[in-house]
């Protein structure tokens, strides 16, 4: 094989390894902001919608010309207080065990 | 809404006189060729004793220029939550909206929602109230009109903070579309257009109540100690969000009663007095006789 295809075929490899690293990386970071964003949205769920499972909140005028458009966090809320008293058994649904 | 119309508001404790200040304001500024709007904003609706009429929700001519309506609270309170009932019902998959029913239910007993009920009947009051020079609005005792007040700042606090919080939520968004579609959306968020929209509500209100050629705060008072303090307390409140008393009433006056206190301690405001009258005041023909024996009455 000549010394110029040789270098070719290494640098082939070279670029095929930073493509799955890149792929690799690119997926953990989404991940990592997929998670933080959905922090941000339960925090502002909560921040809004408190004051139907007893947080501070802010005027309630703020929250009821929100409401229609939080059907989302709305659920997820009463869902976690749902679970609040049983955090074992909300981890078995997690990872569907019974 | 008719930017030109200046807000009248009458303010203070509770029985000094703020009905009857208002009524005699009215009565003048209608007498001196403007167009005045009176509007009961209190519960107790004592304009209709004073005026010996009934008033209602509907404005009620009382001569040429002056015209006066009493507002219930709890129709804007119920208009309010079955409008918001609707939009859920309309947005809300059947279930939950169905579950959240019986939290709509109860929301009408909760605090916060009779300030806004003022402030939503205030709004659709200067809407309709086009060509009018005055309004004149007569307040539920002090707690209640405080927090009516304040209610424009107090939300803007809050929303202002959920807009960034909504914000950053969406920047996030727009990075993992950008890594995982390889371009950059344009989002439209619903939550974020709801909290502009009210920002713009509530910034319009507050830069007219702040607004001291447009709104002026006529704070009704006796000449005992309680309305006294009571009036200290609010004015210490009202500074601290930007709002000042233009104007006192100085109601059921006698002479015997030093006024050189009230002059020393607001001396930013006019002062109106309006000696303790020997006979009950009610009915135009009573109040207008009352007016003209008055040496003097307040510029607005």
């Amino acid at each position: 094989m000549e010394t110029g295809e040789r270098l070719k075929k290494l640098f082939q490899k070279i670029t095929e390894t930073w493509g799955l690293y890149k792929e690799a990386a690119q997926a953990t970071a989404v991940e990592t902001i997929e998670t933080e964003l959905g922090e941000m949205e339960n925090i502002f769920g909560l921040l809004v919608l408190g004051s139907f499972i007893g947080f501070p909140s802010p005027p309630m005028q703020i929250t009821l010309d929100l409401l229609p458009e939080m059907e989302k966090h709305f659920v997820l809320m009463l869902n976690k207080v749902d679970m609040a008293q049983s955090p074992i058994s909300d981890l078995l649904s997690t990872f569907d065990v019974m | 809404m008719d930017k030109a119309t200046k807000n009248i508001f009458f303010l203070g404790k509770g029985g000094v006189g703020k009905s009857t200040s208002s009524a005699l304001t009215a009565l003048h500024l209608a007498e001196t060729g403007k167009t005045v709007q009176l509007v009961s904003l209190d519960p107790a609706h004592n304009q209709s004793d004073i005026f010996e009429k009934k008033f209602a929700e509907k404005a009620v001519k009382i001569n040429t220029n002056l015209t006066v309506k009493e507002v219930d609270i709890d129709y804007w309170v119920k208009k309010y939550l079955s409008d918001i009932q609707f939009q859920v019902k309309r947005s809300y998959s059947y279930l939950t909206a169905f579950n959240l029913e019986n939290y709509l239910d109860i929301i009408k007993y909760s605090p916060g929602i009779e300030e806004y009920a003022l402030l939503m009947a205030y709004k659709n009051i200067r809407k309709k109230a086009k060509g009018v020079d005055y309004i004149i609005f007569d307040m539920p005792p002090t707690a209640l009109t405080l927090k009516f007040l304040t209610l424009p700042h107090l939300s803007l606090i809050w929303l202002d903070n959920l807009l960034d919080l909504r914000n950053k939520i969406i920047e996030k968004r727009q990075i993992i579309t950008k890594v995982k579609l390889g371009k950059k959306e344009i989002e439209t968020d619903k939550i974020r257009n709801k909290l502009h929209e009210q920002i713009k509500d509530y910034r319009e209100v507050k830069t007219i109540f702040e607004d001291k050629e447009k709104t002026f705060l006529n704070l009704v008072m006796n000449t005992d100690k309680l309305s006294f303090s009571e009036s200290e307390l609010i004015v210490d409140n009202l500074n601290k969000f930007n709002i000042s008393i233009k104007n006192i009433f100085l109601n059921k006056y006698h002479d015997d009663f030093d006024i050189s206190e009230i002059r020393n301690k607001y001396k930013q405001s006019g002062i109106q007095v309006l000696p303790a009258s020997n006979k009950p005041l009610l009915g135009v023909a009573v109040l207008n006789d009352y007016l003209r024996a008055l040496p003097a009455f307040i510029e607005m």
